[in-house]
């Protein structure tokens, strides 16, 4: 049991890392610095929680701010360029952050342990979980409910204005800019929410796996992260959660039996998926059909 | 007649079967999962390892196997998963053994996957305040100095590299007196080398050389060309490597190509392997790498052609893996482990409390001391890459 509630608790920080992908994937760009936001979310959380004693709440909120105001420092100069030239950019600033950690030290002495990041050895001991006495499914229960928040979060925006704005940028920066909207203002504001959504992913990224280090956070992780919700869809926030349990579950959890066959066949089945399903597996016909069979179903019940 | 031959045959044939019977449903077996990279550029390791565990399995059951606590004999059973040095991963696979009728684990290869995963154990035995998961592993490869402190329920059978490059420095020193300057290279973003290029550099310094700096490289990394063109300007009496086999190649493919030849080169332990050999034997001729293997006594030898009969090959971390599994035998006989699915986490707590008691155990170049921290202390040589082979250069006094 505890396994499988280990695997949800992945589930949910690869599905918050997902949505960090989804918010800025909405206005048409293709950012590959979530992995960025993620790491600086990581060790503020996780400096806050061994070397200021802080609760995980509050490490977890000011993580998410921070990240958040560099994905918006990032996302004006960095947004002012378009398509491949914003992938590279974004990726550069992936790397900077990556080196950045790979180089950081900051250690404080505690009895006869250092504790703090040290470099690229990483750091370690992020023990808040076992050390407060929270269970696997007490950790499982957490994550799910702050991946419910900011689900509820983002369908709300996606079916506010503001969503519309960002589709709006998304289908057609032209189109949008020429009904008067501030296309600059909407993209740095999407990177800022992908970069807050990224931080507290981070954070519980670091807390649940106890040790973190620069090599966590590369060019894998941020393709990764655009990842589930190109092969979710882009038509709701619930496309991004089923490529996590695809990607997290079924390609990496559920293929382990196969051994070294399951490499091979993890490319294998994402080049399929996005060949069948190439709008994502949920796309928006999918959606409308899922809803009818609902409104049907409601509809028999009712008579 | 007939009829007495039939009811004898009869007879014989149902008391065979009565006799078959009995030992086949006496007929248990204990399955130990290992787990490590098996992916990757590290992807090496775990094969070796998982090729080592399998032949200490053949070995000890073809001596009729373990005894368990009720008195049966089992046979042991090795499963390998493959983390592919990723530590969500590895945390997934424990979770994932530990959610089994098994009562030990046996990895990681990568110190980045130990860190995570000895962090997600117990710290202290028996502190109900602390939640962490409650199921002993022991490592066979990953490295870096120190990494079993971190819960009571990780052990390590790897060797001392602080203790190894200590003895080395000490022994250059003597041995080449004339030698008074090195220049380091390291793989700085893998912990192991990266840790024991600071030993390296720490115990050169404390020994009187003069450390000229170090180039840095990546794991991944293909070309070195800046790397080794700071390292032929240093121009330091003996250079040392602490990188794995894959870039440590490229690195003295490198150094011959511009013609750097310092007095002395020294290895990093992952490196006395035969990936090394097979990658750039010719220009790694005289290399001296501290090690806890070689095939230089009757136990290592055997183990070395058992372990080659499963695809693998011995060195100083699949022999770990080796050595592993006939202390887990050891463990399963002295704590009279029942391995039944109603006991398994009397049989975790019992392993756990067998491997935290051990002061040593059999180790196939001699005796291995165990430390109160659940290190070992291994005996080990110094050899150099002499005509394609490892050979011997010196033992040490221990």
């Amino acid at each position: 049991m505890d396994f499988y509630l280990g695997l949800v608790q992945i589930i949910g920080v690869h599905t918050l890392l997902g949505l960090s992908a989804y918010c800025v994937l909405l206005t048409g760009q293709v950012s590959l610095a979530q992995a960025g936001f993620f790491a600086v979310g990581a060790y503020v959380a996780g400096m806050l929680t061994v070397l200021a004693q802080w609760p995980l709440i509050p490490a977890l909120a000011v993580a998410a701010v921070v990240s958040g105001a560099v994905a918006c420092a990032v996302g004006f100069p960095a947004l002012r360029v378009k398509g491949l030239m914003l992938v590279v950019a974004t990726v550069a600033f992936g790397e900077a952050v990556r080196l950045f950690f790979f180089n950081f030290t900051y250690q404080i002495q505690a009895g006869v342990l250092h504790l703090g990041p040290h470099g690229a050895e990483g750091f370690r001991q992020i023990r808040y979980f076992p050390e407060h006495g929270w269970s696997t499914l007490d950790v499982v229960l957490f994550i799910w409910v702050v991946v419910a928040l900011v689900m509820a979060g983002l369908w709300w925006l996606d079916h506010s204005r503001v969503g519309a704005v960002l589709r709006a940028v998304g289908e057609d920066e032209l189109a949008a800019q020429s009904v008067g909207i501030n296309i600059t203002a909407v993209k740095v504001s999407a990177m800022t929410v992908g970069g807050f959504i990224a931080g507290i992913g981070g954070g519980i990224f670091a807390h649940y796996t106890t040790h973190i280090e620069h090599a966590q956070f590369g060019v894998v992780l941020a393709t990764f992260a655009i990842a589930y919700p190109i092969l979710g869809g882009l038509s709701n926030v619930f496309g991004t959660l089923l490529a996590a349990v695809f990607i997290q579950g079924f390609l990496i959890e559920g293929l382990r039996f196969m051994g070294d066959w399951r490499n091979l066949l993890f490319g294998g089945l994402i080049v399929l998926a996005m060949n069948v399903r190439p709008r994502g597996l949920l796309d928006a016909g999918t959606t409308r059909a899922l809803k009818r069979l609902f409104a049907a179903g409601k509809e028999r019940s009712g008579a | 007649m007939r009829k007495r031959s039939i009811a004898f045959a009869t007879l014989v044939a149902g008391t065979a079967m009565v006799v078959c019977g009995m030992a086949g449903a006496q007929e248990r077996t204990v399955k130990i999962t290992g787990f490590g990279a098996k992916s990757g550029v590290v992807r090496v390791f775990g094969i070796n390892s998982e090729a080592a565990m399998k032949a200490a399995a053949e070995e000890i059951n073809s001596k009729g196997g373990v005894t368990l606590g009720d008195g049966t004999k089992a046979k042991f059973t090795v499963d390998f998963l493959d983390d592919r040095c990723n530590a969500e991963e590895g945390i997934s696979v424990v979770r994932r053994i530990a959610s089994t009728d098994a009562f030990v684990a046996v990895g990681p290869t990568c110190s980045n996957v130990a860190e995570s995963l000895f962090g997600i154990l117990q710290k202290k035995v028996g502190d109900a305040s602390d939640s962490g998961l409650q199921f002993p592993i022991i490592a066979d490869v990953a490295a870096k100095g120190g990494l079993a402190k971190i819960s009571e329920w990780a052990f390590r059978n790897v060797p001392s590299e602080f203790e190894m490059y200590k003895s080395l420095i000490a022994w250059i020193k003597k041995e080449h007196p004339n030698l008074k300057t090195m220049y380091g290279g390291v793989e700085k973003d893998f912990a192991h080398s990266n840790a024991t290029y600071g030993v390296m550099k720490s115990q050169a310094e404390g020994s009187g050389l003069q450390v000229l700096g170090p180039s840095e490289w990546l794991l991944n990394d293909t070309t070195f060309s800046t790397q080794v063109r700071d390292m032929k300007r240093a121009n330091a009496d003996i250079v040392a490597i602490s990188a794995h086999p894959f870039t440590t190649c490229g690195v003295l493919k490198e150094m011959a190509r511009q013609g750097v030849k310092p007095k002395l080169l020294i290895g990093l332990t992952s490196s006395s392997s035969i990936e090394t050999l097979q990658g750039c034997a010719k220009q790694a001729e005289g290399i001296i790498i501290p090690t806890s293997f070689a095939p230089v006594t009757p136990e290592a030898k055997l183990a070395a052609e058992q372990v080659a009969k499963f695809g693998g090959s011995a060195d100083l971390h699949s022999a770990a893996a080796y050595e592993i599994m006939f202390i887990l035998k050891d463990v399963i006989e002295s704590q009279k482990i029942m391995a039944k699915p109603d006991t398994v986490q009397a049989d975790r707590n019992k392993m756990r409390a067998g491997l935290a008691a051990l002061k040593e155990t059999k180790g196939l170049l001699g005796k291995v001391g165990r430390t109160a921290d659940r290190e070992a202390i291994k005996p080990y040589l110094y050899v150099h890459a002499k005509d394609g082979s490892w050979q011997v250069l010196y033992k040490p006094t221990l």
